[in-house]
């Protein structure tokens, strides 16, 4: 059975500029967590931010969709359609799945009908078809990120933000979203943030990486040269040492 | 000199008693602040009619039916206690007829929403505070925002129209339980029949005691809704502050409804 849908195209140019974030800086408690960070994001490109727990990645996230203010500098979003993969799930507990995946629609008072084929849709997509009227509650920690995976991209949005994906899946589920992280990057061409800790991850969705340590940007690049670069951090980042320049900033040996 | 050396070290073990009151006195001057920016916000949503009534109706079985029984109980235990001491006094005066009127002054002037405001700010007041503290830990507040979803508009409209229409429910409620415990101390301790009881109740009870009534539940609903919505918004933090959330709910939310109803009262009844 085939219906037409008068969803109006939601494509991005590719290469339009969609993130510019310019001299970002941001204190918590008169703590400088973000000192100073510029970078851009264009349409059709995934970027990663990658570094050690607590340097501020998820808090650039926040930035970039306004639940913080920046102390100074700027941060220009241009699209309003903006997704957020939080990465604690964030689902609304007193709601079910279906009613999770229905907020991201709200605004644009769908018929019922044509509500339910987009639910359902994204739901297939993350497999979890079978749990469209549970509660979040009566999911494990994977299928909770499945579904805020799914209600992030339920709009279809020209921005994606993507907070640890993948973490806490397993691997083959892991595939499974990258695979559709980066069927989403080629269908709809959003610009897309990545915060993650998994390898497999920036590896494989991202095509520029940012490695952020002590609120600045110490590396930028692709993930193959990320591999192979010499710059100390990223070194230490990439083949997980304990030398090198990370450990000495707080963390004790 | 030691003298000043002492209260240095005191300083540090804990705040100066001035502090301490200076800190108190800052933090509920904000919160009073909140409650009424957050009032206005959702007065706003009301009058321009952008209303969940599905989730209206759902907050209404909440606040209304599940505290159905505890108010019951209250209201019966306080009617009992409250009517005896009429009726003894009354007695003594020769008045016993007069208990009814007595009675159900009291009652609908101010036991009645009182007993029912107190009542849903300890049971709905707290939960809904713990509520939206974890809603504001887990993020779920954010992810509403991110969806361009108003806080406001998604959580505090519901819950506050269902309390405007649950309060005054409760309190007519608490007020006709309350009655029915004078009736019965009225017989069984005084000797007075019901039908004197409720004769001495018409006579007495103005229709002014109705609104007034009426006032003093929807004034107790918006405290009771407004203050906890407003610290339950307002809270960061871990697991911890939820606890600290509820107690600063109900806190807040019977000490304002005390003061209220009798600034209610006062303006209303007071001899001139
Ligand atoms: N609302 C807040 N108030 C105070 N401090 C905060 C707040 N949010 C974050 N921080 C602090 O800012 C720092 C960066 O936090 P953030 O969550 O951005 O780290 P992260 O890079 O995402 O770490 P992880 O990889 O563990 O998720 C942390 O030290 C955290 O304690
Ligand atoms: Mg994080």
């Amino acid at each position: 059975m085939r219906r037409k849908t008068n969803i109006p195209e939601r494509k991005a140019t590719a290469g339009e500029l969609m993130i510019e974030v310019k001299n970002l800086s941001k204190s918590f408690n008169s703590r400088r967590i973000i000192e100073d960070i510029s970078f851009k994001v264009h349409a059709g490109e995934t970027l990663g931010i990658i570094g050690p727990s607590g340097c501020g990645k998820s808090t650039i996230l926040k930035l970039l969709c306004g639940l913080l203010k920046p102390d100074s500098g700027e941060v220009i979003v241009h699209s309003k359609e903006l997704g957020l993969v939080f990465q604690g799930s964030a689902l609304l507990n007193s709601l079910t799945v279906r009613e999770n995946l229905a907020l991201a629609l709200r605004a644009r008072k769908l018929k019922r009908a044509e509500e339910e084929k987009i639910i359902v849709e994204k739901l297939k997509l993350v497999g979890l078809s079978d749990y469209i009227y549970s509660f979040p509650a009566q999911l494990s920690g994977g299928q909770q990120k499945r579904t805020s995976f799914a209600r992030a991209v339920t709009n279809d949005p020209k921005i994606i933000l993507y907070d640890e994906p993948t973490t806490g899946l397993d691997p083959v589920m892991s595939t499974v979203i990258e695979d559709y992280m980066i069927d989403m990057a080629k269908q709809f061409i959003p610009a897309s943030i990545v915060v993650t800790h998994q390898f497999s991850t920036w590896r494989r969705t991202t095509d520029r990486i940012i490695l952020l340590h002590a609120g600045h940007i110490q590396w930028e690049g692709s993930a193959d040269e990320a591999l192979t670069s010499e710059n100390p951090y990223m070194k230490q980042f990439a083949h997980a040492t304990r030398e090198g320049p990370m450990l000495s900033n707080g963390i004790e040996v | 000199m030691t003298f000043s050396s002492t209260s240095k070290s005191l300083a540090k073990i804990s705040l100066s008693p001035l502090a301490f009151v200076e800190k108190q006195f800052g933090q509920g001057v904000e919160l009073i602040g909140q409650c009424i920016l957050l009032f206005f916000q959702t007065l706003y949503y009301i009058i321009k009619g952008e209303i969940d009534w599905h989730e209206t109706f759902r907050q209404s079985y909440m606040i209304g039916v599940k505290s159905f029984v505890v108010v019951s109980v209250t209201a019966l235990f306080v009617g009992f206690a409250m009517s005896l001491q009429i009726a003894r006094e009354l007695v003594l005066f020769g008045g016993d007829t007069a208990i009814g009127g007595v009675v159900s002054l009291a009652l609908i002037r101010e036991i009645g929403p009182i007993t029912a405001g107190v009542i849903v700010a300890g049971r709905v007041g707290s939960a809904i505070a713990a509520e939206l503290t974890t809603m504001m830990i887990t993020e779920q507040i954010d992810a509403l925002k991110v969806m361009r979803i108003d806080p406001v508009q998604f959580l505090v409209v519901p819950r506050y129209l269902a309390g405007l229409m649950m309060m005054p429910v409760l309190s007519i409620y608490a007020m006709f339980i309350g009655l029915l415990a004078g009736i019965m101390i009225a017989h069984s301790a005084a000797n007075v029949p019901p039908a004197t009881f409720l004769d001495s109740v018409k006579q007495t009870i103005l229709d002014r005691d109705f609104t007034v009534h009426f006032e003093k539940s929807l004034l107790n609903a918006t405290i009771v809704i407004i203050f906890s919505c407003a610290i339950g918004l307002h809270t960061r933090g871990g697991a911890e502050d939820v606890g600290l959330a509820t107690t600063r709910t109900i806190v807040w939310t019977m000490t304002v409804i005390f003061i209220v109803n009798y600034i209610v009262t006062s303006l209303t009844y007071a001899p001139r």
